[in-house]
């Protein structure tokens, strides 16, 4: 999921970097700074989580658990995942510095979707639904992303539905381990500490 | 609240304590299989082909993968595709700097630079238009026979030629697994160092953001 330098023209870059500082001051602003140690837990997961990889399908593809991500934190996901794609590309050389505006823009997006399609199913009191809306969550996140991905790269030349299926097809198990993630998490917590999966992120 | 502070500090740490052993579950199950998502590209030059190998860092193979190969100057001079294997190899048309780009599907690329140097001499000569492996020796001996009757001391050249190419590819031959593990070693993004340094980072910047924090509130 992780584009690398040289591949998108510098409009794609500048828009994406653009849109990415939004979304990281509206992040920052909806902080709540007594979550910080929380946000900085789900940040290291995410940093890690792309080590992971899945040796199943045709292409190389990892965790992403950037569903897991919106669904926990909210808008704040946003500087989250840019910390953590900034310091894989520094350490990894995932992605680029380039592009990580594009990249965060990629996987914050449908993070911040699935906060708001799913963070009300998840922490309801019907079980059954929580855990169908933790499960789509996680896959969800994933499926956006792989579009988002698509459609960054069709300004490349080639063509949307083509690019579509290789993202997807390829990301397919992916959504279902992450789903089945976001399902577990979501569960321990909705036993354990249900408040986390309130919508307190916001500043009261 | 007397009691409000044990039950606090007791909550904190039942939800932190799973997501700390989550994260460095899945430290070590990364450290233990160096994985990396990239795309690397390696190159070198075996007697006047060049051949190229790619693969995602975790050792899947980059198939049916576009192969471009630019002069210095980024005029293209050729491209193709990598086989099942990851592999293609070209010979280069002539001796100049080498950039080959490798661009695999979702946005992945690579590229590796050949410096003209590492390129065979005499590439516009006879010996670049041959294909097989080992054209020098069949050169130079068309040579011998063009020339033949010639002075003894231009055939002493020629044979320390024949030598050169010889203990050449002989090297070529012997250093090619060297050449190989270390551009693997230099392209292995991943290293234990690394994502501890990453999490290191990550919760320092936290306590950056606490600190100033609980100046304010002060």
């Amino acid at each position: 999921m992780h584009i690398s330098e040289g591949v998108l023209s510098a409009p794609v870059l500048v828009t994406g970097a653009a849109i990415t500082a939004a979304g990281c001051g509206i992040g920052l602003k909806k902080l709540d700074y007594d979550r910080v140690p929380q946000v900085a837990i789900l940040t290291s997961a995410f940093f890690v989580a792309s080590l992971i990889h899945i040796p199943i399908g045709p292409s190389s593809v990892h965790l992403v658990l950037n569903g897991l991500m919106g669904l926990l934190l909210g808008w704040p996901a946003f500087p989250a995942i840019l910390i953590a794609l900034f310091l894989q590309a520094l350490l990894f050389q995932f992605g680029g510095i380039t592009t990580l505006g594009v990249n965060t823009f990629n996987m914050a997006f449908p993070a911040i979707i699935c906060f708001y399609l799913f963070a009300y199913g998840v922490k309801g009191k019907n079980n059954l639904i929580s855990m169908g809306a933790a499960f789509a969550c996680g896959f969800f996140g994933i499926l956006v992303g792989s579009l988002m991905v698509a459609i960054s790269l069709v300004f490349t030349g080639d063509p949307f539905i083509g690019i579509a299926k290789v993202v997807v097809i390829a990301h397919l198990p992916v959504m279902i381990i992450e789903g089945l993630i976001t399902l577990f998490s979501a569960g321990f917590l909705r036993k354990l500490k249900p408040e986390l999966l309130e919508v307190v992120h916001a500043k009261r | 609240m007397p009691k409000d502070s044990p039950l606090r500090k007791k909550r904190l740490s039942r939800t932190t304590w799973p997501s700390v052993i989550f994260v460095i579950l899945v430290i070590f199950a990364a450290a233990s299989d160096t994985l990396a998502h990239r795309v690397v590209l390696f190159a070198y030059v075996e007697g006047n082909m060049v051949f190229t190998e790619s693969y995602f860092s975790d050792g899947k193979k980059c198939q049916n993968s576009r192969i471009e190969v630019f002069d210095s100057s980024g005029n293209k001079l050729l491209e193709g595709q990598t086989d099942k294997n990851g592999e293609f190899s070209f010979k280069p048309p002539k001796k100049t700097d080498l950039r080959i780009v490798l661009t695999a599907s979702m946005g992945h690329k690579d590229e590796y630079i050949i410096p003209a140097g590492d390129l065979p001499d005499g590439a516009e000569g006879k010996a670049w238009q041959s294909d097989a492996h080992g054209a020098g020796e069949k050169v130079f001996r068309a040579r011998k026979g063009e020339e033949k009757g010639a002075p003894a001391g231009q055939l002493t050249r020629l044979e320390m030629e024949q030598i050169r190419t010889v203990v050449e590819e002989t090297l070529d031959e012997k250093l090619k697994p060297i050449m190989r593990l270390l551009v693997k070693r230099q392209n292995e993004g991943i290293s234990f160092i690394g994502v501890m340094g990453g999490i290191g980072f990550i919760f320092g910047i936290m306590g950056i953001i606490l600190y100033f924090r609980s100046r304010k509130g002060r």
